[in-house]
């Protein structure tokens, strides 16, 4: 019985405490608070590269197996890897490093086959001259082709020891010989198939055939007329393929599955194919041409297809006018509206005021007094930092405001928005909204669930980078490229690294056995993140097809699908048989002095550990040979091996553990992608060059030469002239701060979200979002000093009447709390919640392997975490209670907007979860320690649950509850605390269970 | 003291307000919003225009798109993917080439494997099912056989996933999720969607989550993670308190409300709160009795299989199916796993298909004794069926290109065989039945088109069945 002890004796190990209590970090983004000292610190810097500290006997062995695991999984090797060797390559230069032979193969290529092959290297003249169309699908160039690249190339591969290891070249050989494909497909296929024909004539050294001109007069035009053109011409209804036959250039540029013809070779025209009805396309759909016909198209393209019908395709496949696309509002530069004049002048007090105001008046509705100061404070609270104030906060702020000074709410205002802004709880509640729209979780979710135990490190990038307002034009750069920015030193470096976590930590199928489609989809979640989360633009509905509502055709899909298929995205994750896609991770610089979040492994761990994984294996062989073990016997022991090697290979040799990121790189060689026809991975078609997505760009987007194109794309979203980045975030913050977004649908800005209601206001921000440097801060900053959000809550008939929706703002939205700060109040009233953050997460402890692991272990039991909330392990699909019946997110999908549900779920969670109790009887307790007497006990309350005292009759119900409460409870018989602290405990959770705490007004 | 809790001194005085007092409004809200919605009237309603509208989801009956033919769901996953060859998919040519390479498919040279179990025509259809059933056998002319279902994927979580949710790749509506969506449900004081004993792994809480739906509509979990059944319950179903302390506890709370209330009008989360305080309550005393099986007869849970040790788990389920299905809850899942046998067929499947025969045989005659059968629609199945050739001496890998899953009752013809698998068993040939198309049938006899059936999400008009699935009307009744 291998598997429940040893599982109990893996999870005793994994499930040890953290060992830290602060925060390990000398980020410069950090606060002060937050830095700890050196000596806490693991000392990297101060150590000699691991090579050198290894004695021969243990590093020999160490790199035989190093050895073994090259060649048995290249991905595992990186693991494997010695953390110098594997660490240099995050660091990489913006300009990727494409060999020299190959950038010239490149360029070579670029200019058109017949110069390519002259222009060749040498040892690249695998490919015939004058056959270069001949070769072009790729076909001749299998994996041999793209060994002898490799080869050609080796001296570059062997230079830079640590690319090898990780496998671009040596491991990879497919990213060359796509290259290779591709560039030489480009050529043909690109933007300019005109110059690509004339290429054809030059390379093939000829001069039109007479003959054969005479034959496509005679024989071949009319049958294209007659057969083809219905579909497959300029006066085609829809252009059916993507495939213009109506033109020479049309023919050889070709549609959906490729080049329809390739002069003088028969085999690799796709159009004789379809008419021969071999290859799955079966042309003319409704009848076959006869033998006599098709001969003579063969014998024409076999002559060199000779074909007078100049100029380039008049028709395109797309049915989509990016021209007119254009004119949406959303693709339109944001421009500056003057504050327009309104009526009730007092009332405005920024120009954001005015735009509100000016609406309002035009809508008939009124605007809401100021709100109680009361209400405001714990509003400001609520909405800057997640958490309520206390009531000595709360009463100097109420204080303030009565003063009876001039501007004396103003000023109270101002001085309580910014001490938040600068507070360190700020990061935590404004980077949990941004966690949401990051998809942020811990673990790949889907069918085999497996952690990230490294994702945390990206949540606390997020946080901090809130924290220090880095300039959000900044941020996103780092996130989608952080890996390929310059950077001062190498915190910065690391920071920049982890960032790119991005795109590395989204859901993934680690089932998926067809590598090419979990590449596919992987890429596929990456754009859709990305677009919807910066650019509020559903571009992966384009993946099967032309978006159906927005402007933007399958082509700018694959167009940025061929950005990221130049990246390579690392996450981790163990080899394992439901995991058919493990990769590498990164390691983090070794003077980045990051945080870590395990501790130590001490020798006799360590031995532990190993003596386990001998045992394992020898059990696993064992298990092999009899034929008797079960199935499930022989899949636990190799999860259970999978773990453990994990598990030791996250350690250095001296035990220190390794400073490791999920993150992104560039792939040596850089590639475009195939548009793939109906999505589907079988059915590769024509290559498109990487690019944005056209209908944002103001003239067709600029050639990515070098490199993936991802650094280019970073600044294309970040840019103050892409017309939707600072309005989608903007838009996203007001929609935080007001309960509904002046664009409601905020990952949606296309033709099937909704419009803005204020679209002045929304460019008005955004060009101010701009000007102040991208800062979070004092965008914030300046929305929650304006009058309208100080406005009142209450309803108003007319208004509501006429608005039920609060579109034109005439009152402050009630909404309830987030399921952070749900929990978090409860936890801070309770007096237990702990504010230092802490190290790691308990997906870092629990280590590589399944999440369902850390439910083994009781990792992921709620009571043992008194932390923030943004800080609990985040497991797709297993939420925490506390944040799952309150519409939390588990990172499954970009959420802008969580809906906010009430459901009996969450009455039978308030009333009856021993959590909740729990908290109540703490609370309870601090509050009979308080104070003595009952009256003053209710006020206690009143003030820290709701902000304010209760009124006499208030006070008056509350205690008679208390009296009547304990009396039936001492009716039910004797308990252990007695019924005086079951009353008050019930009076604590009842507080909690009522509206007015669960909502902020 | 306040007006409120004068009234308040029972559990029958508190559940009148509720639906008198401030229960009133609150249910008024609740029905507002169960007005028709996009699913209904076939308009793109667009992202809510309204936050609040979504913190009232509705969940009151809906009316179907056109006249149901079931109007409740028991679907009986069979987690692993149970041999159709040796229970319902009759191959007599498997016996006459015993050992043969079955010379097609992905390995042609793999040896045909008879079924260890002999099949036996029964009932007047005369459908053929196997010793493995024998229970179930005689009630074969309720059982619709789909023969020639066929999935996308031979893997289980794939394949688990996509039976639940259409689509494995994304995060997607499980199937109970969007037939609440569609119908709503008629006991407000009990969930609308039920799984019991659903797996952790293979997608996990994704079988019957709510994905972009409203979480209203994701499945209400009784047990499961392999914890017994017989103490299986609702997450916090149960009150730390006595019921005179907890009344005394929600009436201080609802008199706290109601103070909200008249201070913050038109604040949608209050009064939704006051609702579902109550429905809570109401729950917390209604779903523990109809899943206590101790109030059936002992004759009655011995007809499920209920004392017999092979039987207890899944017989349990199955009553407790019936029992919710019986008190208005629109959809159960009930579940049965460890079907994978790539070897130890003989034994283990034995011991499968011994634990579900007589607690299904004993649903489906009760459901009919008691006239429910006719309106609720059964389903039983797996992720995928199994292959025809041996894998070991003893087991069979896991088949997608064709299998066999079945329905029984509301609408669907009874004793019928639908589709088939060529001679072996190995890929459907007639009638193919994708997991679309069976998804898309399911909807149709519910009185649901699968088509417009729909919630905006994405930048689209989403749907259980993506943009395929056929509804095959050749089963319908």
């Amino acid at each position: 019985m291998i598997t429940r002890t040893r599982i109990q004796a893996l999870a005793a190990i994994l499930s040890r405490r953290m060992p830290l209590s602060r925060r390990i970090t000398l980020s410069r983004r950090m606060p002060l608070s937050r830095v700890t000292p050196w000596s806490r610190v693991t000392p990297w810097s101060r150590r000699s590269p691991v090579w050198r500290r290894w004695p021969v006997s243990v590093a020999f062995p160490v790199l035989a197996m190093l050895a073994a695991l090259v060649s048995r999984s290249p991905d595992q090797a990186a693991r494997a890897q010695p953390p110098e060797r594997v660490g240099k390559a995050p660091t990489a230069p913006a300009n990727p490093r494409v060999p020299a032979g190959l950038e010239a193969y490149r360029k070579a290529a670029n200019r058109g086959p017949a110069e390519a092959n002259r222009e060749m290297p040498q040892n690249q003249g695998n490919r015939p001259p004058g056959k270069a169309f001949g070769n072009m699908p790729g076909r001749a160039f299998g994996y041999g082709a793209g060994k002898a690249f490799a080869k050609a190339f080796g001296k570059a591969a062997a230079t830079e020891p640590a690319k090898a290891a990780n496998g671009p070249l040596g491991a990879s050989p497919q990213a060359p010989q796509g290259a290779v494909k591709d560039t030489a497909k480009t050529a043909a296929q690109g933007r300019d198939a005109a110059d690509a024909a004339d290429a054809a004539d030059a390379a093939n050294g000829r001069i039109p055939n007479a003959a054969n001109l005479a034959l496509f007069e005679r024989k071949i035009r009319p049958m294209l007329v007659a057969h083809c053109y219905e579909c497959h011409s300029a006066d085609s209804k829809e252009l059916k393929g993507a495939l213009a036959l109506d033109t020479r250039a049309g023919l050889l540029q070709g549609g959906d599955s490729g080049p329809a013809i390739v002069p003088g070779n028969v085999k690799a025209s796709v159009l004789i194919a379809a008419i021969r009805h071999e290859g799955g396309l079966e042309m003319p759909p409704k009848q076959k041409l006869t033998d006599e016909q098709i001969a003579d198209f063969v014998r024409w393209v076999e002559a060199g297809a000779d074909d007078p019908r100049d100029g380039a395709a008049t028709k395109t496949a797309s049915t989509i006018d990016i021209q007119q696309g254009r004119q949406y509002w959303a693709f339109q530069q944001p421009v500056h509206s003057p504050p327009p004049a309104v009526q009730d002048t007092a009332w405005p007090a920024s120009d954001i005021d005015r735009f509100v105001r000016a609406a309002q008046e035009k809508n008939g509705v009124s605007s809401a007094a100021d709100a109680d100061p009361r209400v405001l404070v714990r509003r400001v609270y609520f909405d800057l930092i997640g958490l309520p104030p206390t009531p000595d906060e709360s009463l100097r702020f109420v204080r303030q405001c009565q003063s009876g000074a001039p501007r004396a709410l103003e000023t109270a205002l101002e001085q309580t928005v910014d001490r938040l802004l600068e507070s360190s709880r700020f990061g935590e509640r404004w980077g949990r909204h941004w966690l949401d729209v990051a998809r942020f979780a811990e673990s790949t979710g889907k069918e085999s669930n497996h952690n990230y135990p490294h994702a945390w490190r990206y949540r606390d990038y997020v946080i901090d980078s809130f924290n220090a307002d880095v300039p959000f034009d900044q941020f996103i750069r780092e996130q989608l490229a952080g890996d390929l920015l310059p950077a001062q030193d190498d915190i910065q470096r690391a920071e920049q690294t982890i960032a790119t976590g991005f795109l590395a930590l989204g859901p993934k199928s680690l089932t998926e056995r067809d590598k090419k489609k979990f590449e596919l989809d992987v890429v596929d979640e990456q754009i859709d993140t990305a677009t919807q989360a910066f650019l509020g633009l559903t571009v992966a509905c384009a993946r099967c097809h032309d978006h159906k509502f927005d402007p933007i055709p399958q082509a700018d899909y694959y167009a940025l699908a061929g950005i990221f298929r130049s990246t390579e995205v690392l996450y981790g994750t163990i080899r394992v048989i439901t995991n058919a896609n493990p990769s590498g991770l990164l390691t983090l610089p070794e003077n980045a002095a990051v945080p870590v979040a395990l501790p130590e492994l001490t020798a006799a761990d360590r031995q532990r550990l190993e003596k386990l994984l001998a045992d394992t294996q020898s059990q696993s062989r064992e298990a092999l040979r009899d034929r008797q073990s079960g199935t499930q016997q022989i899949v636990r022991n190799r999860i259970l091996l999978g773990t453990l090697e994990a598990k030791l290979n996250a350690y250095n040799p001296d035990g220190s553990p390794k400073t490791l990121a999920m993150g992104t790189r560039d792939r040596v060689v850089a590639r475009d992608s195939e548009l793939y026809i109906r999505g589907e991975v079988e059915k590769p078609g024509r290559v498109v060059p990487r690019g944005f997505v056209q209908v944002v760009c103001d003239e067709p987007s600029p050639a990515i030469k070098n490199g993936s194109g991802r650094l280019e794309l970073a600044n294309w979203i970040a840019s103050a002239d892409n017309p939707l980045t600072a309005r989608v975030f903007v838009n996203r913050v007001w929609q935080h701060l007001f309960g509904r977004g002046l664009v409601p649908t905020p990952d949606n800005f296309g033709a099937s979200g909704q419009k803005p209601s204020h679209p002045e206001l929304l460019d008005h921000l955004a060009l101010t979002f701009i000007e102040d440097g991208w800062s979070v801060k004092r965008l914030i900053r300046r929305i929650a000093l304006s009058r309208v959000y100080r406005q009142d809550s209450t309803s108003h008939e007319a208004n509501f009447a006429h608005d039920p929706d609060n579109v034109w703002l005439w009152r402050m939205s009630p909404r309830r709390l987030d399921a952070e700060a749900i929990r978090d109040a409860m936890l801070a009233i309770a007096g237990r919640l702990e504010l230092t953050p802490p190290v790691g997460s308990a997906v870092a402890l629990g280590g590589d392997g399944f999440s369902a692991g850390l439910e083994l272990g009781r990792q992921l039991d709620e009571q043992r975490f008194n932390c923030r909330a943004v800080y609990l392990p985040v497991i797709r699909g297993r939420m925490m209670e506390s944040l799952e019946e309150f519409d939390a997110v588990d990172g499954t999908a970009v959420v802008g907007q969580r809906s906010a549900t009430t459901v009996p779920s969450q009455s039978l969670y308030l009333l009856n979860s021993s959590f909740v109790l729990n908290l109540a009887s703490s609370a309870a307790r601090r509050l009979m320690a308080e104070a003595s007497e009952a009256d003053k006990r209710v006020d206690w309350a009143y003030q820290r649950w709701f902000g304010r005292l209760p009124s006499d009759a208030e006070r008056v119900a509350a205690v008679s509850f208390i009296s009547r409460y304990r009396d039936k409870a001492k009716a039910d018989g004797p308990t252990l605390s007695g019924p005086d602290m079951a009353a008050w405990t019930a009076f604590c959770q009842s507080l909690w269970a009522s509206g007015e705490f669960l909502v902020r007004k | 003291m306040s007006p409120a809790h004068n009234c308040l001194n029972s559990r029958r005085a508190f559940l009148r307000s509720v639906s008198h007092g401030f229960g009133a409004l609150a249910y008024a809200a609740l029905t507002q919003t169960a007005a028709p919605t996009a699913a209904q009237t076939g308009v793109p309603a667009g992202t809510p225009t309204n936050v609040q509208a979504a913190a009232t989801p509705a969940l009151g009956v809906k009316p179907p798109h056109f006249a149901p033919r079931a109007k409740r769901v028991l679907m009986m996953t069979m987690e692993g993917g149970p041999s159709h060859v040796d229970t319902f998919d009759y191959k007599p040519e498997l016996a006459k080439r015993a050992g043969k390479a079955i010379g097609k498919g992905r390995l042609p040279n793999a040896k045909l494997m008879p079924s260890p179990w002999e099949f036996q025509q029964a009932g007047q259809s005369g459908l053929w099912i196997s010793d493995l059933y024998p229970e179930l056998r005689r009630q074969a002319d309720k059982l619709c056989l789909v023969n020639s279902m066929q999935t996308d994927v031979p893997a289980h979580a794939t394949a688990f996933i996509q039976l639940h949710t259409g689509i494995a790749t994304a995060p997607r509506p499980s199937l109970g999720a969007w037939v609440l969506y569609g119908l709503g449900t008629d006991n407000a004081n009990l969930p609308g969607f039920v799984t019991i004993s659903a797996p952790a792994i293979l997608g996990g809480p994704i079988n019957y989550g709510s994905a972009f739906l409203p979480a209203s509509y994701q499945a209400t979990k009784i047990g499961g993670n392999r914890q017994s059944i017989t103490r299986a319950q609702v997450a916090n179903i149960k009150s730390p308190r006595s019921q005179t302390t907890q009344e005394e506890q929600l009436a201080f709370i609802e008199s706290l409300n109601a103070a909200e209330r008249a201070r913050s009008a038109n604040n949608a989360f209050v009064d939704g709160l006051s609702a579902a305080h109550a429905l809570a309550y109401r729950m917390q005393g209604e779903l523990p009795p109809v899943i206590e099986l101790g109030r059936e007869t002992a004759a009655m849970q011995a007809q499920y299989g209920i004392g017999e040790s092979s039987t207890e788990d899944f017989g349990r389920q199955c009553l407790m199916a019936r029992r919710l299905l019986e008190s208005g809850v629109r959809f159960v899942e009930v579940c049965h796993g460890g079907w994978d046998q790539h070897r130890n067929l003989r034994e283990d499947h034995g011991k499968h298909a011994g634990a579900t025969d007589k607690p299904i045989a004993g649903l489906l005659a009760d459901l009919a004794d008691r006239g429910m059968l006719q309106d609720t629609l059964v389903l039983w199945g797996g992720e995928f069926g199994r292959t025809p050739y041996a894998q070991t001496d003893d087991g069979r890998d896991h088949n997608h290109l064709g299998y066999t899953m079945w329905m029984a009752g509301g609408g669907v013809k009874g004793g019928l065989r639908y589709g088939a698998t060529d001679d072996f068993g190995h890929e459907a040939v007639t009638d193919k039945v994708h997991i679309h198309d069976w998804h898309a049938t399911i909807l149709h006899l519910l009185g649901l088109d699968h088509e417009r059936l729909t919630f905006p999400y994405a930048g689209r008009d989403m749907r259980l069945t993506d943009v395929k699935g056929r509804v095959h009307k050749g089963l319908l009744a």
